[in-house]
């Protein structure tokens, strides 16, 4: 019975973490196709929640390599999945905190090796999985975006600079609602995944599901698609309030081979069970696609926060997870632990809201927020 | 090392060259569509209907070459879940 509270608590957070994934993300998804006119705000973040749901039917390998790929299955317990999730939380929060760049799939990641590392030692992570499944591919994928977007867009401009320009830009805006529908799906058939690969994590952890046959319940796999579904649809109503100023600049032809780029990528990550930031991906991709134009264009800034996003997260993440386990274990091996941390972390998250509130309503609101640079990315 | 050195490497390359590929043909083929559809519109402006009938059928060739493409991308996707 106490395992089963712990679980509970577990699929909670994760939930919640994916809603917050979903909410983060649905800039990254939309925002080209509303910076070039393709497509109004509220119709474009209706259509990315949907598609996000739908992705997460599309393939389960990210699941599986999240589930199992990373650390010794017998090796976890709720506890240790616990630990791993708030320690993800607990960095993406601090990072938010102090501006700097994040990556929360690394994150998550990141917070589960750390955690089961502190509880079972070294052994109980999968040094080859890591660099495999997830530090080579987090390096590798923004690359590809970038460069299948540059050469995509050098040779789409050969192609259409004989005719108007005017007829090129409708007719990339047109082909940017499905661009635009497609990278969203992507985004659902990874992202959605690292959630789902975590709770049946979980699951084997509390002994509801054999190790043996590891595979992702259909129950997950909804929770989880509603979670990210419903982010990606509170998340942009925030973002059409707030997108205005800082948004990309870039013409229609460049947001479609972007979009094409960033979900060819992701797709083909997520056949192969990658792991990927999404962020990133899409970064790269729009990153090509302007260097494709014109090299001045691009805002290289990106890519230095990508480069301290991966450096930093994947340990910090883990080191902040292990001091997490470390702190759970003072309390024993029952439930204490995560209740007591769980009831301190949603009293903070009240008091920070109330706090946030209290500003507002004394001081200037923000008022713009770049939709693709958001120091926590997917 | 060596177990990254078969299996992944062959993996990854694949995904690499599949989405390289995927981002070139599809923008192609939708950039040919775009291009096909207006030089149709301008022929037929010019009473030159037969050219405009050929640019018209290869633009529709090409985007359904193109959307074709995207759903075989996706169909592959699921298939290796």
């Amino acid at each position: 019975m106490s395992v089963d509270i712990i679980l509970v608590i577990v699929v909670a957070t994760a939930l919640a973490f994916d809603f917050t994934n979903g909410f983060h993300d649905t800039a990254n998804v939309v925002a080209t196709s509303i910076s070039t006119r393709a497509i109004g705000p509220r119709r474009a973040i209706a259509i990315a929640s949907a598609l996000n749901f739908v992705g997460a039917f599309v393939s389960l390998k990210v699941a599986d390599t999240v589930g199992k790929g990373f650390v010794d299955t017998h090796a976890v317990t709720s506890t240790v999945v616990y630990a791993g999730l708030i320690g993800a939380i607990t960095w993406n929060l601090m990072t938010w905190y102090v501006g700097l760049p994040s990556s929360s799939s690394h994150a998550l990641i990141g917070g589960l090796v750390g955690s089961v590392i502190a509880a079972k030692g070294w052994s109980a992570a999968s040094g080859s999985g890591i660099l495999d499944k997830l530090v080579i591919p987090a390096v590798v994928a923004p690359l590809v975006a970038f460069g299948a977007a540059w050469l995509a867009v050098s040779v789409v401009y050969r192609i259409v600079r004989s005719v108007r320009p005017g007829g090129v830009s409708r007719g990339f805006k047109l082909g940017q609602v499905v661009s635009g529908g497609l990278l969203a799906l992507s985004h659902g058939t990874n992202d959605a995944q690292k959630t789902m690969g975590l709770i049946t994590l979980a699951l084997v952890a509390s002994g509801k599901l054999s190790a043996a046959r590891f595979h992702v319940p259909t129950w997950v796999v909804i929770a989880a698609a509603t979670a990210i579904s419903l982010g990606t649809f509170t998340g942009g109503w925030r973002i059409i309030k707030t997108m205005g100023t800082k948004i990309i600049s870039m013409d229609p032809a460049q947001g479609f081979v972007a979009q094409t780029a960033g979900a060819a990528v992701i797709l083909a990550a997520s056949s192969g069970g990658y792991p990927l930031s999404t962020t990133h991906v899409i970064s790269g991709g729009i990153t090509g696609a302007g260097a494709g134009k014109r090299l001045s264009a691009v805002r290289w800034g990106v890519a230095g926060e990508i480069v301290t996003a991966w450096v930093l997260t994947l340990p910090c993440a883990a080191a902040v997870a292990a001091v997490v386990y470390a702190i759970l274990r003072l309390f024993g091996p029952g439930d204490a632990g995560p209740i007591v941390l769980t009831v301190v972390l949603v009293i903070g998250l009240i008091a920070v809201f109330l706090r946030a509130r209290g500003a507002r309503g004394h001081g200037p609101v923000p008022t713009a927020v770049d939709p693709s640079l958001g120091t926590t990315q997917g | 090392m060596t177990a990254f050195a078969t299996g992944t490497v062959g993996d990854l390359l694949h995904v690499v060259w599949s989405s390289i590929l995927a981002s070139v043909v599809v923008s192609v083929l939708f950039a040919g569509a775009v291009v096909g559809l207006i030089r149709a519109g301008e022929l037929r402006r010019s009473n030159r209907g037969g050219s405009a009938t050929a640019y018209a059928a290869a633009s529709v060739v090409a985007l359904a070459l193109c959307l074709a493409a995207v759903v075989y991308g996706v169909i592959l996707v699921s298939q290796k879940s």
